[in-house]
């Protein structure tokens, strides 16, 4: 089931929607989430990095699972996390925080796997290219950073070289709002909105500039055309532009050059977008705490979501597995009887050695995923692939 | 036909008076005699074909002395020198007046005139390189094929193996002058090219006398070796790169192989080269020092054969580091065993030999020009030993002779003599200032201090529209921010000394820029761009972060400055271009907490009707930004929302929108855009009820100054969107307000169209609408805001009128019987409005009250008159 998901900083709750019906699903409680704060973990599980007064040093990240409405897991990171993602297959989480770090965590164990120094301002997106190798992150003072994720656990690899990230692009001059990429893995092109009122395409195989497009107002949001031939950017005088990649564009019309056109409800600034996974489909949030859903084919409206009084700040589209009809043909088998969803894996830690001690006490217990899911991903770390194996000895010294 | 005249027997007996007399019988033909083929030759006609061509020459293309391109070239091969100079003259003439013919017959001519370039005679060879140089590459300039080229290049390379040493330096003059025009020639013919170079240095002692032509062949090499790659330090690339690309990014693209170029070849040949030059170099260096002056041509070839080393060594330099960039991330363990193929392994042994001779100095003191010859010479070395200062490690004692005289160079200690010694100066000075933030973060700590010492002193003392501040700006960028390439500090700021230099240069950054002016743009520029990376870059809570704050009570200077008299100075940024004020805007949202005095100059700024409106925007974007992320104090941006607000001006353009004030109405769309940014701006700021109250607050402190009514609205307009209803408003404020608004529904009311079911112009309606739309509003919330505002204008019709009725002042009649019309029209107005015709059915008292007064100033005796 393809649902629509979305956050705001106020206290509204993740909102649910069945993309396709427009029915509601559960709301999930109590979250304020920061900007490009919103994960789906795995399809298994939501996260979301909270905005925090000023005043707390640490920052929260909670999960929600699907079927319940309250918060499930509650950690708290060293520093606020503004922007989160995970991989596809939900085995890490990767967090952008406000001093410019960026945190990577094992999520079956909540071990911080490593935390590197990546900008001078605060992270405020990040998203994984489309093989998952690379990591892309934007932060306040303009710069764009791509990271190979191989290079940044290869810490003898990154004192040899001359600088750890793979490329920086540094010709936003104000805040990056919001990124997104292509298709192609490391040869997609990525585009990059900033508040500078310009959107910029990057080539990520030669790591230059391929055009920059001004803008009339700012733009918050992105969302690339799966044929790449055009891109939608979510401005805050609420109007979604349509930008041209692929076509030519000699002449400029009334809005710039290479924009072509645009999508126009009259609302409050757009926050954020999404495409479906058909591509036929794009979800906007808004400022005024709407969700649009368009057909970017027609560009007419679909649909519209209320999710509530203040904006918007997230909008998702995920596929959400019905758990109900697995959970029974699991449990018609499986000798441990489990009522409600698949536990949630543990906190995140904190630092990153903080866990040790937590493995030697023997305190945490091994997340009781899915087999399905087990299937799904393969590579455990070390870490959780020896405890599973000392406990399976205690099992086996149970029954001798 | 001469044979059969009969006349021709009749003079033989005459004939033979004079001589033997022959006896002919009679009947006989007579043999032809031999004087009689002259005339048969003559009424040949004199080459007659040639004449006819003579006679068609009319369309042909010929040269001042009436020859054809044809026969010029078949001169150019004459024997007689003086016939070949003519030639190539005439050659000269006929190209210059028809452009035509040579790109008809450019492969005709050159394949001619290419036999020349070995000619043995000067003038000719001299002649042919002007024709060369002045007539023939520019002309051919675009559609040069290869194969020109290379028909030259052979001639050309048979020349520079020539016996005579004459034709040979002039061979390389012509290959000098080739790729002048064509570069990519010389990568074709490096090889060879450099050889010959090689063998005419070696025999450098033969030329030694002549060395105005050793001169002209080293110009040569400069050149070629000047077109090989090597890392060239520009300013910045991302400044000016341009990005305009073509329409489709994803559009297939032609690959075609770049330049083809195997330099592998050419690091041998430079390799075998540099030695030479070297060599070459140390045979002059016996001439400098016993005598007392050099000579004008030897101080050349000196130079120019610096300039070689120079080259070749940054082109070696170029191969290590291009190699250290293709290999060194992957696998930098690589590096120091495929580094010798670059070629270093042999040249610092008599390159460090060679740099002993540093400095060069004069025994004697002799004139100022010397002086300054050596200087330069001692400039070249520098550079040269600065190039080469990565991978040689010289001695303590050079290093130091360096040092002292780059510092000595920085402080201004050596001076140039000459009167064109300033911009020679400076020139230098720019060669060498990229090498200084390498050098201060290798060399020990006191030089280092010294160094800086003298460095900062160079920049404080530089003149604003000196060149220099380019290279200084971009030595400082280097030695301030972490580089973009290695992305790591090259100098070590936690030590005090340092950061006091970097705050002395943060320091004079805003001065200069107050300083230039408009004058010069670009500088300004990279300045800004110097100010904004330093914004983002620079480690947050760090001392450079903090000089970064403290820089924007200089920095107010640059946008505006309000004198004692309250008259107001714009600074620079009004006047720079508009990449130029984006740029410095930006500089804005990275200042950790933005100073009211800065937001005071800059609301000036905006205040001002030259500011282009979409600046005027883009610093309302930033500054939200900059709240935003918490750089920007909540009240501090109210304030400056409602103070562009409340007097921003917009020109009078008043009812009648005829065509030649269409700019004074565009003015007023302007500021409907501002008041609609700043609406939008308030309204996401998130708590609504705060912010209105701070709102409230500072519009009532704005509403004494009676602002225009645009303005007014504007201000009514922010207070409608925050406002909820019931109204938010408290008591005393909508005591104020009321006082403003009927004052204002009165200005307002001459908008109304006088007929309500008239069509008049839809302009005039809008317009109308946009004045009283925000008064309905308050209306509708609060009642007694209305209440109030029928009051008064009631008794703004009634009012003093009995300490006024004896005052026949027919001004004030006029100015009474307009303001009752008005109160009529608004009143009609409002009553058409569904919303505000149930408000005012409930305050029946204050309109009847109105009605009796305009009653009782109806019956007013002043009326009569």
């Amino acid at each position: 089931m393809e649902v629509v998901i979305a956050s705001s900083p106020v206290d509204a709750g993740i909102g649910c929607w069945d993309l396709h019906s427009g029915a509601e699903q559960l709301r999930y409680r109590s979250c304020t989430s920061t900007p490009h704060g919103l994960a789906c973990v795995g399809q298994r599980f939501l996260a979301s990095s909270q905005l925090r007064d000023s005043s707390s040093s640490s920052g929260s990240i909670l999960y929600w699972s699907w079927s319940k409405p309250q918060v499930e897991v509650k950690s708290f990171p060293a520093e606020p996390i503004h922007p989160l993602v995970s991989n596809s297959d939900g085995m890490y989480i990767i967090g952008g925080g406000s001093s410019g770090a960026i945190y990577f965590w094992e999520v079956a164990s909540g071990r911080l796997l490593k935390r590197w120094h990546a900008h001078y301002r605060a992270v405020t997106c990040l998203f994984l290219s489309d093989d998952e190798s690379l990591l892309v992150s934007g932060a306040e003072d303009g710069c764009i950073r791509v990271w190979s994720l191989f290079m940044v656990f290869d810490d003898i690899g990154m004192e040899m070289a001359k600088n750890p990230y793979e490329y920086s692009f540094s010709e936003h001059t104000l805040r990056v709002t919001d990124m997104v990429s292509g298709y192609g893995g490391c040869n997609a092109i990525i585009v990059s909105a900033s508040e500078d009122r310009t959107c910029k395409v990057w080539s990520l195989s030669r790591g230059k500039l391929l055009r920059s497009i001004d803008f009339p107002s700012i733009i918050e949001a992105v969302a690339l055309d799966p044929g790449e031939h055009v891109f939608y950017a979510g401005a805050r005088d609420g109007k979604i532009y349509i930008a041209s990649i692929n076509a030519e564009t000699t002449s400029s019309n009334s809005y710039g050059k290479h924009i072509i056109g645009t999508l126009s409800d009259n609302s409050k600034g757009v926050t954020c977008l999404a495409f479906s996974k058909d591509g036929i489909l794009l979800v906007s949030g808004s400022e005024d705490g709407t969700i649009r859903v368009w057909d970017a084919k027609t560009h007419n409206i679909v649909r519209i979501y209320r999710l509530a009084k203040g904006p918007v700040n997230n909008v998702l589209v995920v596929r959400r597995p019905l758990y109900s009809n697995r959970q029974t043909s699991e449990n018609s088998h499986s000798s441990f009887s489990r009522r409600h969803a698949p536990l949630l894996p543990p906190p995140l830690g904190k630092y990153v050695n903080s866990t040790d001690e937590n493995v030697d006490s023997g305190a945490v217990s091994v997340p009781q995923t899915p087999s399905s899911d087990i299937m799904d991903a393969p590579y455990l770390s070390y870490h959780v692939l020896t405890k599973q194996i000392s406990e399976l000895q205690v099992f086996f010294i149970f029954l001798s | 036909m001469a044979r059969s005249k009969p006349s021709s027997s009749k003079k033989q007996p005459k004939r033979g008076v004079d001589f033997k007399k022959i006896k002919r019988k009679i009947g006989r033909k007579l043999p032809p005699p031999k004087n009689a083929t002259n005339t048969e030759i003559k009424s040949k006609a004199i080459i007659l074909p040639e004449q006819s061509v003579a006679s068609e020459r009319a369309g042909l293309a010929v040269s001042k002395k009436g020859l054809t391109l044809k026969e010029l070239l078949q001169q150019t091969s004459h024997h007689n020198a003086k016939v070949r100079r003519d030639a190539l003259t005439g050659i000269r003439d006929l190209v210059l007046k028809y452009p035509a013919e040579l790109t008809l017959h450019k492969l005709a001519i050159i394949e001619k005139l290419r036999e020349r370039i070995s000619d043995e005679d000067k003038v000719v060879r001299e002649t042919l390189y002007q024709l060369l140089k002045l007539v023939i590459f520019p002309a051919l300039k675009k559609d040069v094929p290869g194969s020109l080229i290379s028909l030259m290049m052979a001639y050309i390379f048979n020349g520079m193996t020539h016996l005579a040493t004459d034709i040979r330096l002039m061979a390389f003059k012509f290959f000098d002058l080739v790729v002048q025009h064509y570069p990519s020639s010389f990568f074709m013919y490096a090889e060879k090219v450099l050889q010959n170079y090689e063998d005419i240095l070696r025999k450098n002692h033969i030329y030694l006398q002549d060395r105005s032509k050793l001169k002209n062949a080293l110009v040569g090499l400069v050149r070629c070796l000047s077109l090989l790659p090597c890392n060239r330090r520009t300013v910045d690339p991302s400044y000016g790169k341009n990005t305009e690309t073509q329409g489709s990014l994803h559009a297939y693209e032609l690959e075609v192989p770049k330049e083809h170029t195997d330099f592998s070849s050419i690091i041998k040949r430079l390799e075998d080269i540099l030695p030479i030059l070297v060599n070459c170099f140390q045979d002059f260096i016996p001439l400098v020092h016993p005598m007392s002056s050099l000579d004008a041509q030897s101080f050349d070839c000196m130079l120019y054969l610096l300039r070689s080393i120079d080259l070749s060594v940054k082109f070696f330099l170029y191969g290590i580091d291009k190699h250290q960039t293709d290999f060194g991330v992957t696998k930098p363990t690589y590096n120091e065993k495929d580094m010798p193929v670059w070629g270093e392994i042999a040249t610092p042994v008599f390159l460090r030999k060679f740099l002993e001779v540093f400095p060069l100095n004069q025994l004697h003191n002799t004139s100022g020009k010397d002086e300054d010859k050596f200087f330069i010479l001692n400039i070249e070395i520098t550079e040269i030993f600065l190039h080469s200062n990565e991978w040689i490690f010289t001695s303590a004692i050079l290093m130091e002779r360096f040092l002292e005289f780059i510092e000595n160079l920085l402080s201004g200690k050596i001076r140039f003599n000459s009167r064109s010694g300033k911009a020679l100066q400076e020139k230098h000075l720019t060669s060498l200032l990229p090498f200084i933030p390498r050098l201060v973060s290798l060399v020990a700590n006191t030089w280092k201090s010294r160094l800086l010492q003298a460095f900062t002193m160079a920049f404080k003392d530089c003149k604003p529209e000196s060149t220099l501040n380019l290279a200084f700006l971009s030595a400082i960028e280097e030695m301030l921010l972490p580089s973009k390439r290695q992305g790591i500090l090259l100098l070590d700021a936690s030590e005090p000394e340092i950061l006091d230099h970097q705050i002395t240069w943060i320091r004079e950054l805003p001065v200069l820029l107050v300083r230039l002016g408009d004058t010069l743009s670009s500088l300004s520029k990279v300045i800004l761009h110097l100010l904004l990376r330093l914004g983002q870059y620079a480690p947050m809570n760090s001392s450079l972060a903090w000089e970064y704050d403290i820089m924007q009570h200089t920095l107010g200077e640059f946008y505006s400055m309000c004198l004692d008299d309250g008259s107001i100075l714009y600074g620079p940024f009004m006047k720079l271009p508009k990449d130029c004020q984006e740029l410095s805007v930006c500089c804005l949202y990275y200042f950790s907490s933005l100073d009211s005095l800065l937001l005071r100059s800059l609301v000036y700024c905006c205040l001002c009707d030259n500011l282009e409106p979409s600046v005027l925007f883009r610093i309302i974007d930033v500054l939200h930004s900059a709240y935003k992320i918490g750089h920007l104090q909540l009240v501090d941006l109210i304030s400056f929302f409602v103070t562009l607000v409340a007097r921003w001006k917009v020109l009078p353009g008043r009812l009648y929108t005829h065509v030649e004030n269409a700019k004074k109405i565009s003015n007023r769309e302007t500021f409907k855009a501002i008041t609609g940014a700043v609406c939008s701006c308030l309204r996401q700021m998130g708590d609504d009820a705060l912010i209105f109250q701070i709102v409230q607050r500072v519009i009532l402190d704005e509403i004494p100054l009676n602002p225009p009514i645009d303005n007014l609205c504007g201000m009514l307009r922010l207070l409608v969107i925050l406002d909820s209803r019931p109204t938010k408003l408290s008591e005393q404020s909508i005591i104020i307000l009321s006082n403003s608004i009927s004052e204002y529904l009165i200005d307002a009311a001459s908008y109304i169209p006088e007929n309500g079911d008239e069509v008049t112009d839809s302009n005039q309606i809008s317009i109308c609408q946009y004045y009283l739309v925000p008064c309905f509003f308050l209306f509708d919330r609060s009642d007694k805001l209305l209440n109030l505002v029928l009051d008064l204008m009631g008794s703004s019709i009634g009012e003093d009128n009995s300490s006024l009725a004896c005052n026949h002042d027919t001004q004030h009649t006029l100015d009474l019987s307009s303001r009752i019309v008005a109160v009529v029209s608004i009143l009609l107005y409002m009553h058409q409005d569904i919303k505000i015709r149930r408000r005012l059915s409930s305050c029946k008292g204050e309109i009847t009250r109105i009605l009796q007064k305009m009653r009782l100033q109806l019956i007013d005796p002043c009326w009569e008159q």
